[in-house]
């Protein structure tokens, strides 16, 4: 601990340091050691010296191996750099000044920053661009032409749809924000930069929709953001983590998502998005459990099958719930409550099960968890075959060997694939853990463990907010007005009026 | 952050609240108390009068509370009638719903142990029931009105449905003759049956939180209309199929109700567990409510931080409801309630509303 003090008061001597040297002053020696001491031996950072066209004046460039536009560099830059002037051009510069004269007339790029102080030339050196020191000049010219590693737009691997856009965020911010922009033109969607990481500062981007979204949530997803203290942001799930109203609970306060369809849908209703560099993946906020069990699909295909789909949907995500937890507690404690029939083929086929219902359903649904996960895990090509493989042969050889009856297999596998039905994968995993609970408590108390545990598990939903929205509306507090995209999704022209709880500044949609 | 309203419900939700808080045991037991004392078929018209009182009894209620807007009737008694009178009716309030908590876990475990699970002891049972009061509580009225929000629709989905298919063991000869023995039997009724309707003096806390207090009386109409509708198909349900003999005989009536039929060629063929379900959860829905307001009441008359009171009122409830030995000791608490809950809330609302108009017409 005290050498890690003692590191931090040097570094923050050293800042002082450099902040006590003087801005750039035009001494073009003085002003590469001080570029180059900030730099320190990095082996990434090129720079190249030249005589300024032909001239006595000497001039460096400082550029990022691979992050700056190399082509740019040695076709159009250098190559004007070293031109010699012209006459013409002499007496131009002796009008303008020497950097005017470049700015104006000999530096064809678009992006173009004078820079006074060494330490914030180094910055955006490191960001990408090209700093220009010249002998007589006091400041230095910074150039924009950075040329990002990005890969080319695909499908969302997360989210497919049968019917929809096939693009999807790529891990460059710049991209994912002209791919919003290019959803339509639209002058009020606004973009709010910030720069979050102590110690490597990353770009996030929050989005929103002037003269829709409410001010105040606004602003208080911002407040939040100006409050995240950490290093280093890897992933938009940091953001999340950090900013969410209820760490303790099992479900997403906020959504992520690859889609922009999703997200533009998610602005227009007056939402807030958070987009950070490096990830696919953008931060909606708030977010409602309606809105987890959704997808873009939803609207696009006619509303009676898109409203049949989202039934579906509930269903399975009751069964996630409660599939195993009902069996157990009708298995054990109430026989008498199913047909007797059924009873006894159930009973039949539980004969030579050596355990009670709650272990066997227990070693199912956790060999069925851990078989997902290995799923995931594994290289593309095998991943899903041994999935397949996997669940039918350990299955059959269950029910062979006499460790789990046919029935808990079904069930299971019905659980299963339920949870997998659910459009965000952030709640199946939630249901899939709540499941767990349920198990519990049907095992300990019946049907009644059945109850209690829907008393608590809607007794946190119905106090859990995501920034100020009640999570689990419209459902509750009931807005009449909402219902018409809750269970059922209304048809078109009934979609008029946006949702009442995210209080925009413009309830009723143009048009 | 978006502040909706974190503090006040809707209009609607007041009315689930309303309803929520009345339907809870009555609705098992209700059927045998009334015939026990009509003694003819005619029991649910003595079920209908009573909820219209109660509907009466329930507006005055709303008007009182409208003359102290913001206000619950801890706070606003004292104003009223001086602190010592107005502390005293504020304690008997208190104590009067800490039983009334602590009886209805005991109901629940009583039922539960007795049909769903014998031999679960009674403390394993009530306990968990608790504790999830108590953190649903700490989210204050708001998530108690949501949680009803929920609940509620699907109660009542349920019940007429598991009612609805009870019609087959209907005979009609049961319900007749009607008015055979004249008003007489139906007006004594009235003494049992607006017992069955103790919820309704929901309203002097809760239109301090409404959203619009100025709809209190419709939300209460409503909030009392609903069970009488239960109630009433309850009691003619419950005597068309097993006749007034039949009803007097069984402790749980309507459970027995729906025990005498199975369907078959579907998933269950017995429904009474459904019918546990939904009950329970009302059950806990009035279990919250009373404990909200028992601790409402401490909280606001003595100023003490809301989170000490709801812990400190858990050991009450518990010991409180276990204190009974025998079903017939947890009835006649439920006897010495519904005649408290008459005198608390029957009689001393109206001189109360009286004098608040007297006194505003004063000043």
């Amino acid at each position: 601990m005290k050498s890690l003090d003692k590191e931090e008061q040097k570094s923050k001597k050293n800042g002082k340091e450099t902040k006590q040297s003087p801005v750039f002053t035009g001494n073009f020696e003085s002003d590469l050691k001080k570029v180059k001491d900030l730099l320190g031996e990095n082996s990434d950072i090129l720079f190249r010296k030249f005589r300024l066209n032909n001239t006595k004046l000497k001039a460096a460039l400082f550029y990022l191996d691979g992050l700056s536009d190399k082509e740019l560099i040695d076709k159009f830059l250098l190559s004007s750099l070293m031109k010699p002037f012209s006459e013409t051009d002499k007496e131009q510069i002796k009008q303008d000044g020497l950097k005017d004269f470049l700015k104006n007339n000999v530096l064809s790029i678009g992006e173009i920053k004078e820079s006074d102080e060494p330490e914030k030339a180094v910055i955006e050196i490191l960001n990408g661009s090209a700093a220009l020191i010249i002998e007589s000049v006091p400041e230095v010219l910074v150039l924009g032409i950075k040329k990002p590693k990005t890969r080319d737009l695909q499908e969302p691997i997360s989210e497919p749809l049968v019917r929809g856009p096939r693009i999807g965020f790529t891990e460059n911010i710049k991209d994912n924000t002209a791919i919003l922009r290019n959803q339509g033109q639209n002058e009020d969607l606004f973009f709010l930069k910030k720069s979050v990481g102590e110690r490597a500062k990353k770009q996030t981007v929050i989005a929103y929709i002037n003269g829709i979204a409410n001010q105040d949530l606004v602003d208080e997803i911002v407040r939040r953001i100006d409050k995240i203290k950490i290093d280093f942001l890897p992933e938009s799930g940091y953001i999340e983590q950090l900013i969410e109203d209820n760490f303790l609970s099992p479900f997403p306060q906020i959504q992520s998502t690859e889609r922009p369809d999703r997200v533009m849908g998610a602005l227009m209703e007056g939402r807030v998005a958070i987009l950070l560099d490096g990830t696919p993946y953008v931060l909606i906020a708030p977010v409602t459990l309606s809105m987890l069990l959704q997808s873009p699909e939803d609207y696009y295909e006619r509303w009676i099958p898109a409203t049949l789909v989202r039934l579906l949907r509930f269903l399975a995500a009751f069964i996630t719930l409660y599939g195993p937890s009902l069996y157990i507690s009708f298995i054990s404690f109430h026989p008498g409550l199913i047909p007797t029939k059924l009873a006894i083929s159930i009973a039949g086929s539980r004969e030579g099960v050596p355990f009670p219902t709650l272990l066997e359903a227990m070693l199912m649904e956790i060999a069925i968890e851990i078989l997902r996960e290995a799923g995931l895990r594994l290289p593309k090509p095998i991943g899903p075959a041994i999935g397949i493989v996997g669940g039918l042969i350990i299955g059959e050889a269950a029910v062979s060997a006499g460790i789990v009856s046919r029935i808990m297999v079904i069930v299971v596998a019905l659980t299963a694939i339920s949870s997998f039905a659910m459009p965000q994968y952030s709640l199946g995993t939630s249901l899939r853990i709540l499941r767990f609970i349920s198990m519990l408590a049907a095992s300990i108390y019946g049907l009644y463990g059945v109850v209690l545990f829907t008393l608590l598990f809607l007794s946190h939903l119905v106090r859990l907010y995501s920034f100020g929205v009640p999570y689990i509306s419209p459902w509750t507090p009931l807005r009449m007005k909402d219902l018409k995209d809750f269970i059922v999704r209304g048809p078109m022209f009934l979609m008029k009026s946006r949702p009442v709880l995210l209080q925009t500044k413009e309830p009723r949609r143009k048009g | 952050m978006l502040m909706n309203n974190r503090n006040k419900i809707t209009t609607v939700q007041a009315t689930i609240f309303t309803s929520s808080y009345i339907l809870a045991s009555g609705i098992l037991t209700l059927p045998r108390t009334v015939v026990a004392v009509v003694k003819t078929p005619d029991a649910w018209l003595s079920v209908l009068i009573g909820g219209c009182i109660a509907i009466v009894l329930g507006v005055i209620m709303v008007k009182l509370s409208q003359c102290y807007p913001g206000k619950t009737i801890y706070q606003y008694v004292n104003i009223l009638i001086g602190n010592w009178a107005g502390k005293t009716y504020g304690i008997l309030l208190v104590i009067y719903f800490v039983v009334l908590s602590a009886y209805e876990v005991r109901t629940l475990s009583d039922v539960t142990s007795y049909m769903i699970l014998e031999g679960t002891p009674a403390w394993a049972i009530s306990m968990p029931f608790i504790w999830i009061g108590y953190y649903l509580l700490q989210g204050w009225i708001t998530s108690l009105a949501r949680l009803f929000e929920i609940v509620f629709p699907i109660s009542v989905a349920v019940f007429l449905l598991v009612i609805l298919m009870s019609t087959k063991s209907f005979e009609m000869d049961n319900l007749r003759p009607f008015l055979g023995e004249g008003i007489q039997p139906v007006l004594k009724g009235l003494t049992k049956t607006v017992f069955a309707y103790i919820g309704f003096e929901s309203m002097l806390f809760l239109v301090a939180y409404m959203e619009k207090p100025e709809k209190a009386v419709k939300s209460t109409i409503f909030g009392i209309g609903i069970p009488i509708l239960f109630y009433v198909i309850t009691m003619v349900a419950v005597i068309a199929a097993l006749s007034i003999d039949g009803v007097v005989h069984r402790t749980w009536p309507t459970l027995d109700l729906i025990r005498s039929y199975e369907m078959k060629g579907l998933l269950f063929e017995r429904f009474e567990s459904f019918l546990l379900v939904i009950w329970s959860m009302q059950i806990f829905s009035t279990f919250c409510i009373t404990y909200f307001v028992a601790f409402l009441g401490i909280s606001q008359m003595f100023n003490i931080k809301t989170q000490k009171v709801l812990l400190g009122l858990l050991p009450f409830l518990f010991l409180i409801s276990m204190t009974p030995r025998t079903i017939d000791e947890v009835f006649s608490l439920g006897d010495i309630l519904g005649k408290s809950a008459i005198i608390l809330f029957g009689f001393i609302p109206l001189p109360l509303l009286i004098l608040a108009k007297w006194k505003g017409r004063v000043r």
